[in-house]
């Protein structure tokens, strides 16, 4: 496992924890229409709150890739209020969701989705470019700073394929980071991990929300990483079956 | 952008390669085949275009400059003294017969000028190199590019045949001077020219070159010699246009090399679009990430339309080069490819139109792209 000093990371003016960052309510989702309308998400309310790591679980079909990506703005729901910065955007159109998605949002993905042509730090240059965060050398001294943030200091101008996959997963959320969004949503992130580096990940994940205040969603398979999050959304058949907070865990 | 663009490109090298050498060999193509066309407009049209007369006065009813039919001196006088005219001169122009050293004979084009005088020809053998041009008056002497030689089996200045039996010395040798009907060209003066063809007549002309008076009008000029019978006037652009048009429309040339410049876009054209689609295709998850963290639909556009641009231009630098490779190669099979700045110019931007159109494709993709389709496996 990759050793984690969370302090390491230093602070960026955390905001307070709890402050609500976003919140989903009565969210549905329903594919098609008539006949052949699939409902894959319906009735979904949750808060996401700074410094909070949030596990969404559930079995394959149960609607948390969904959800999550309704909260990323990927997706509109059918149903329900997206709430962003005290405002509902729901109805907002596509071309106004590219800049609140750069505003709000780091992505992280089970398959890295890194440009293998690219450097570790040319990756996160170009999202920062593309996503009009930075430009020119201080998109390099920013996507360099970062990458020193997630420990990939030594690394920044390697090839993905010349690095190891949690270094990939790394170069990822330092990519994700670029452009300092509140929050970071994870899409199965350890997936292509093993547990020793997964852990590893999840750590980081963990200290980008206790020291820098962001809130974390990772959509997850794994139970061992319930130890990271703060509450546990519980997915299934379209439906929020339950919301478990770390205390009620330990109780339990 | 244009270093992302770039490392996409170059990460898969033998792609990279062949979409260059698409766009290397379609750049090629059109500027040979577009500067060919040129070369054989420019051949057809020197003789026109080497004159320094303002008007061209010919047999009404000639389509072709060279098979133009000959009438005699009397219209030469009557246009001569049409108002506006200040000096005018005769030219004769037949096929005639030369013989070779071996004994065999081939056709050459005669071209009867008449010779020169104190005020300059409007018509005369242009860019010699070897010889006495002053002696072209005298009888039986006559002028032949240096690119002819070889053909006519001569090989010295002074050597002497027989053009129609009637005897014949070369005086003065020229170059760049060639014939479009691969006939070479003899340049004589008008005496001799009439010698060598006495079954025209001792007065026969076939065009009439006319030097307009200073201040008037040579289009005024040109309607008044319309009006006299049996001749048409032409001003010298104009006969160039038309012996131009005469032989790109009539003989095809012209639809045959812009073919096949066509087909050299289109090759370019499917070969790059290609290249481009599979690259999209193998690179989508990551644009869709790219979207995902809010990249506009712009800037991943432009990422491919650099990495279009860059085939373009790397293309289009190898291609140029290519072009000026074979011409010189076609120039010792005496072809000119005329490669002009205009030329350049129009097949950069006709390369750049063509790699743009060749990327819409991808650009379609990335612009359909669903973002949220990076959460899906």
């Amino acid at each position: 496992m990759v050793a984690i000093a969370v302090s390491e990371l230093g602070s960026i003016s955390p905001t307070p924890k709890g402050t609500p960052l976003a919140r989903l309510v009565g969210i549905g989702k329903t594919y098609g229409t008539g006949e052949t309308a699939i409902a894959a998400l319906r009735d979904a309310t949750v808060d996401v709150r700074a410094g909070e790591v949030i596990l969404i679980e559930g079995p394959s079909g149960s609607g948390k890739t969904t959800l999550i990506s309704i909260l990323g703005l990927l997706l509109r729901p059918t149903a329900g209020e997206v709430w962003l910065d005290g405002k509902n955007v729901a109805g907002l159109g596509e071309r106004a969701l590219p800049a609140l998605r750069a505003r709000h949002f780091g992505f992280v993905f089970q398959g890295f989705n890194l440009f293998p042509a690219l450097t570790a730090l040319e990756n996160v240059e170009i999202a920062l470019t593309m996503k009009g965060s930075k430009t020119g050398r201080a998109a390099r001294a920013e996507a360099t700073r970062l990458l020193e943030l997630v420990d990939l200091g030594p690394r920044l101008h390697h090839l993905p394929a010349d690095l190891s996959g949690g270094q990939k997963q790394r170069v990822a959320i330092a990519r994700a980071l670029g452009g300092d969004p509140p929050i970071i949503v994870g899409d199965e992130p350890t997936a292509a991990l093993d547990t020793k580096t997964a852990l590893g990940v999840m750590e980081l994940l963990r200290a980008l929300a206790t020291d820098q205040g962001r809130a974390v969603v990772v959509v997850t398979h794994d139970p061992r990483l319930e130890r990271f999050a703060d509450r546990v959304v519980r997915v299934e058949d379209g439906l929020i079956s339950s919301i478990t907070s770390a205390s009620e865990r330990h109780a339990s | 952008m244009w270093n992302l663009a770039r490392k996409l490109l170059l990460h898969d090298k033998l792609r990279f390669v062949v979409a260059i050498a698409g766009v290397s060999v379609s750049v090629m193509l059109v500027l040979v085949q577009v500067g060919l066309y040129f070369g054989f407009m420019n051949t057809a049209s020197s003789i026109i275009d080497a004159s320094t007369a303002d008007l061209w006065v010919g047999k009404k009813g000639n389509e072709s400059f060279e098979f133009a039919t000959p009438f005699d001196d009397r219209a030469f006088y009557r246009v001569a003294s049409v108002p506006g005219v200040a000096h005018a001169e005769r030219v004769l122009m037949n096929f005639a017969q030369f013989k070779i050293a071996d004994g065999s004979d081939l056709g050459v084009q005669i071209v009867g000028v008449e010779t020169p005088r104190a005020a300059g020809p409007l018509m005369a053998p242009w860019n010699v190199i070897a010889g006495d041009l002053s002696r072209i008056g005298e009888p039986g002497a006559i002028v032949i590019d240096r690119s002819e030689y070889a053909k006519l089996k001569i090989d010295h200045v002074g050597h002497t045949t027989e053009v129609n039996g009637v005897r014949a010395e070369v005086v003065a040798m020229t170059t760049g001077v060639r014939s479009f009907t691969t006939s070479p060209i003899v340049f004589a003066d008008l005496k001799t020219a009439r010698s060598f063809m006495p079954l025209l007549g001792t007065d026969a002309v076939t065009y009439v070159l006319v030097k307009v008076a200073p201040g008037a009008d040579a289009r005024a000029v040109a309607a008044r010699i319309n009006a006299l019978p049996h001749l048409a006037a032409y001003t010298t652009s104009a006969m160039s246009a038309r012996t131009r048009t005469y032989w790109s429309s009539r003989t095809g040339v012209g639809a045959g090399f812009f073919t096949t410049a066509v087909l050299g876009v289109i090759v370019g054209f499917v070969v790059v679009g290609q290249i481009l689609y599979s690259g999209t295709l193998q690179y989508i998850r990551e644009y869709g990430t790219l979207k995902a963290m809010g990249a506009r639909n712009s800037a991943v556009v432009r990422v491919i339309l650099s990495q279009a641009m860059i085939s373009a231009l790397l293309g289009f630098v190898i291609g140029s080069g290519l072009a000026m490779v074979m011409r010189g190669a076609m120039k010792g099979a005496n072809l000119t490819v005329a490669l002009s700045p205009g030329l350049y110019v129009a097949t950069a931007i006709i390369t750049a139109v063509m790699c743009s159109f060749a990327a819409l494709l991808s650009i379609v993709k990335v612009l359909r792209l669903d973002p949220a389709s990076v959460f899906k496996g």
